[in-house]
């Protein structure tokens, strides 16, 4: 097992070397060159002077050797990770420079840390609330399968992973924010308060519920179709047969010997979907102006303020390698048939 | 299995005699197996879901691609009309009402609403309410009760207001008054030019008026003695107000005059033309059949000739000279000609088109017709059909000895506005076919990168399907949404073609969602791989590659028919997410994403709902019947299923 844990990791690394290379290309692809934005100011500077142009091409010049961005793609990669010189110096990830934000003049990482933890904290309780519902759901619908009212919840699930996430949220924004009036329509928290503590916490989670509610909707069509699938491939099996033989209870057959069986893709489906919607929180984010990760790529995107982007494409790139690597293992843990160390 | 259960039920008992000639049972022939495609596809269509989904979805097709085949979404200028920005779905802009049509005085309109004033003196409005989603409220249909009570003789329509002068010479108004349209209550009144108090607190001689004709939010009152009452909005919608007034008052009386969205022009006494400062229709300049351009002055054009007629629409004139003549500026499309003999009557605008009637009683019609406002029913075209034809905003009425005689132009928008006043229903066809086509696009390319790539690594196994899986993992761990995004900035930087653009974003999607499908092709190779008619295939002497793709490439087709199937609505809902957030296809073209776009504000999901309700409603239901046929396709092709049922 620790052998396999290892091999993985080795083979994370390259896979994580490969992308950021790859990310990095894409980066340099953008035609936008920081030192002309910067070199810019100098231009009114430099109005009148005589020879203004030839003063703008040595500012410029010397800009670019400043940030690097004469030198070729390779050179610019090593230095960005801390493995090359920059005009002459070595500051790069492994130096603990990730980066730095001209939108909001601070370096990247202190301006990830809000919307960072934002995010999580959406995401860790729209995970709890989707398997919350889902996984009862879905051995129900396992169980009963071919009932009316399995057949119902399968027609339900379809509309409900067909439908978009955007569409679903400006619905609900529709019925429960303007209809109902239950909800806030957007924000965060309310406009000019100060709340502490507990008041914080409420006010809080009373402007997220709307955005937990679409978030856990959109996820229960997908979940439920996984989980029943899952679980219907598990209650096929010989064991079960032998197991209700034996005269289990029933309870017993379906939630010790089955739903042990059905962990694994339940498993893999857990960490792929809670890693996914960092991503796809994406969209959420932008509609429900909530500050998180999602919104600052989609803002980062816009204002041009690409050392943002670049940081949080390698973040979404080490989640979903991360990911990969949780499954695998967890494959072990749930089910000792699985032999990964072979 | 379920076909001998059919055919046990189906057998009849037959009696000896008919034992004898036509044997024991009919079931013979239903015992025959069917192929599995052809069991596939029978019981594909014994499921009623799947069914109605197959239906839904081909009438979707029909009516995105046909439709938008019949009426191609304008990208133009003409496509937008800002007057008709955020109209709800209605038909009513022409639906004249049943006491106008014994005869009329006026009819006007500038956008959404129109006002007639019947030969009895009472006031009808008809159309839709700009304001009806503003927090204010302001209901310009609602006629007041004195104006009810009182017998009209003029009205107008601006684009928000309306103005009424009764025969007793009130002036009424209603309607929108925040940028000072009438009273001294708006907001911004301080910008605007005011109401004069005799207009508001007396009265005027209404046998004296010469005309009362409204701009965009701006009214004049022309008095036979020469006066002019003249107010709104005139830093907007009448810049070049003050200098008309001033000519009027300091060189020669005006006679008539017209006002485009953002000026006011008039005839003087004399038949000489007045644009007061504004120089804006000073150069004509006409386009011929063979693509020359060619640059007037207007002066040159109207040579000395006395004008006696002026009409115009919101970015045209149209003069008549005292020989009959009709000069136009302003305007590329050209004049019509009038056949020998006959003159010119008539001239009126509407807010994108001219209307023009001849002696004999012929109509033509000209200008913009997006919105059907030139297409002239044919019976107008002869002589002796129309007298008079009131061109009001888009539509048009035609009389005839004072009888309503047919109405044509703009009926209304089937579902709604955006807020450009785009037509949504023009844009729901075409924006679905550009949607569907990125998703089909991207679909193709997408399979057919996974399926070379599952079979050779399936197949040849070994070192190949090692670098082929590690490539695929990577390519698997490239996050989706973010690296899209990503790369649609980089096309948004690069000066590219709209269409190059598009096409580059469905190769960009086929190519980050191939993955999937290449290790369920490889899963799937893996497992036919071992079976006896390979093993026969090779050992008769075929070439590997033949084996791949020939021999085992057709039994998993199911497999992949499924995947295409998920997939293309997979791509679409992609391709939808993209543009909503702006990173798509770009506005104006229409995409259901991007339609969607507007809708992410409170006031827009709350008050507009056309404008989501139906993008929205078509990309659900489209991807929801793509998932139903691929989740029923799957259930009947996998042989596995058919135990459970």
């Amino acid at each position: 097992m620790g052998r396999y844990v290892l091999r993985r990791c080795g083979y994370m690394l390259l896979v994580m070397i490969i992308l950021s290379l790859l990310m990095f290309l894409v980066y340099t692809m953008i035609p936008y060159d920081r030192a002309v934005t910067e070199a810019e100011s100098f231009k009114t500077a430099y109005k009148g002077n005589p020879n203004a142009a030839q003063l703008y091409a040595d500012k410029l010049a010397d800009l670019r050797r400043q940030l690097g961005t004469d030198q070729p793609v390779l050179k610019r990669y090593l230095g960005w990770l801390g493995l090359g010189p920059i005009n002459g110096k070595y500051n790069g990830i492994f130096q603990g420079n990730f980066g730095y934000s001209y939108t909001y003049d601070r370096p990247v990482i202190d301006v990830l840390k809000t919307p960072m933890m934002n995010t999580v904290f959406i995401n860790v309780f729209a995970t709890i609330l989707g398997l919350g519902i889902t996984i009862p759901l879905g051995i129900f619908c396992a169980v009963h399968r071919g009932s009316k009212r399995d057949t119902g919840i399968q027609i339900a699930t379809i509309v409900g992973y067909s439908i978009p996430s955007f569409i679903t949220a400006i619905i609900f924004i529709w019925l429960f924010a303007i209809m109902l009036g239950w909800f806030p329509v957007s924000g965060m928290k309310t406009p000019g308060s100060n709340y502490t503590g507990l008041a914080e916490l409420k006010d809080r989670l009373y402007y997220m519920s709307l955005p937990l509610i679409v978030m856990t909707f959109s996820s229960l069509g997908g979940m439920t179709r996984y989980v029943r699938a899952a679980m219907t491939e598990a209650l096929s099996m010989d064991c079960i047969r032998t197991a209700r033989a034996k005269g289990l209870r029933e309870k017993v057959v379906v939630y010790s010997h089955a739903f042990r069986n059905a962990l694994i893709p339940i498993i893999t489906l857990v960490i792929g979907w809670f890693l996914g919607i960092f991503s796809g929180s994406v969209v959420l984010e932008n509609i429900f102006g909530l500050n998180g990760v999602g919104r600052l790529y989609i803002n980062a995107l816009n204002d041009k303020d690409f050392e943002v982007v670049l940081l949080l494409q390698m973040f979404y790139v080490i989640i979903g390698l991360i990911g990969n690597l949780v499954t695998d293992i967890a494959y072990g843990i749930a089910d000792p048939r699985v032999r990964v160390n072979k | 299995m379920s076909m001998n259960g059919n055919s046990s039920q189906a057998v009849k008992k037959r009696g000896w005699l008919g034992r004898m000639f036509f044997g024991a049972s009919k079931s013979v022939r239903d015992e025959r197996y069917d192929s599995p495609g052809k069991l596939a596809f029978k019981r594909f269509f014994q499921t009623p879901v799947a069914v109605v989904a197959v239906v839904v979805l081909v009438a979707m097709f029909g009516f995105v691609f046909i439709g938008s085949a019949i009426e191609p979404v304008d990208l133009t200028e003409a496509g937008a009309e800002m007057l008709h920005s955020n109209v709800a779905p209605t038909q009513s802009f022409m639906k004249i009402p049943a006491d106008m049509k014994d005869g009329a005085v006026d009819i006007s309109s500038q956008g959404t609403f129109t006002i007639g004033v019947s030969t009895d003196g009472n006031v009808y409005m008809w159309g839709f309410n700009p304001n009806s989603s503003t927090n204010d409220k302001i209901n310009v249909l609602n006629v007041p009760e004195e104006v009810k009570n009182s017998k009209i003789v003029h009205v107008a329509a601006g684009a928000d207001h309306c103005v009424a002068i009764s025969e007793d010479g009130h002036v009424y108004c209603w309607g929108a008054y925040d940028v000072g349209q009438y009273g001294l209550d708006g907001s911004m009144i301080a910008a605007a030019r005011k109401q004069p108090d005799e207009l508001i607190n007396g009265t005027i001689d209404a046998s004296q008026v010469q005309q009362l004709t409204c701009g965009n939010q701006v009214t004049a009152i022309l008095m036979k003695d020469g006066t002019i009452y003249a107010w709104g909005n005139d830093g907007l919608s009448a810049t070049n107000l003050s200098s008309v007034i001033k000519y009027n008052n300091n060189e020669a009386r005006l006679v008539k005059v017209a006002f485009t969205t953002d000026g006011i022009y008039g005839i003087d006494e004399n038949g000489v033309f007045v644009p007061g400062k504004s120089t804006k229709f000073n150069t004509v300049t006409v386009t011929d059949e063979r693509g020359a351009v060619t640059t007037t002055s207007l002066e040159e054009l109207i040579g000395g000739r006395k004008l006696v007629d002026i009409a115009a629409t919101g970015n045209a004139l149209a003069l008549v000279t005292e020989d009959g003549d009709v000069i136009v500026s302003g305007m590329k499309t050209p004049v019509p000609t009038i056949p020998e003999g006959d003159e010119v009557k008539q001239v009126s605008a509407g807010t994108r088109h001219f209307v023009l009637v001849t002696e004999q009683g012929r109509v033509y019609a000209w200008g913009q017709n997006y919105r059907n406002q030139c297409e002239v029913p044919e019976k107008f075209t002869e002589a002796g059909a129309v007298d008079q034809v009131f061109a009001s905003g888009f539509q048009n009425y035609a009389f005839k000895d004072g009888k309503f005689v047919g109405a044509w132009g703009l009926k209304g928008y089937l579902m709604g506005t955006d807020e450009m006043g785009r037509d949504i229903f023009i844009r729901l066809m075409n924006g679905g076919k550009m949607t569907m086509t990125v998703g089909a696009v991207a679909v193709i390319i997408s399979t057919i990168i996974g399926i070379i790539i599952g079979c050779l690594s399936g197949y040849f196994g070994g070192m190949t399907d090692m670098l082929l899986m590690r490539f695929t993992e990577i390519c698997g761990s490239i996050p989706f949404l973010p690296f899209a995004l990503v790369l649609s900035v980089i096309l948004q930087a690069s000066n590219l073609q709209e269409n190059t653009r598009i096409f580059i974003i469905m190769v960009i999607l086929g190519v980050l969602s191939w993955t999937g499908l290449a290790h369920m092709v490889r899963g799937q190779i893996l497992a036919e791989r071992e079976k006896e008619f390979v093993t026969a295939a090779r050992s008769m002497g075929v070439r590997e590659r033949r084996i791949a793709f020939k021999h085992i490439l057709p039994n998993i087709v199911s497999v992949i028919l499924v995947t295409l199937t998920l997939d293309f609505a997979g791509c679409m809902l992609t391709e939808s997410s993209l543009s909503y957030l702006g990173f798509g296809v770009q506005l104006p073209r229409p995409t259901w994403g991007n339609m969607l776009n507007g809708a992410r504000n409170a006031l827009v999901i709350q008050s507009y709902w056309w404008r989501w309700v139906f993008p929205a409603l078509f990309l659900s239901i489209v991807v929801i019947c793509i998932n139903v046929i691929g989740d029923t396709l799957r259930d009947v092709l996998d042989p596995k299923t058919e135990v459970d049922r």
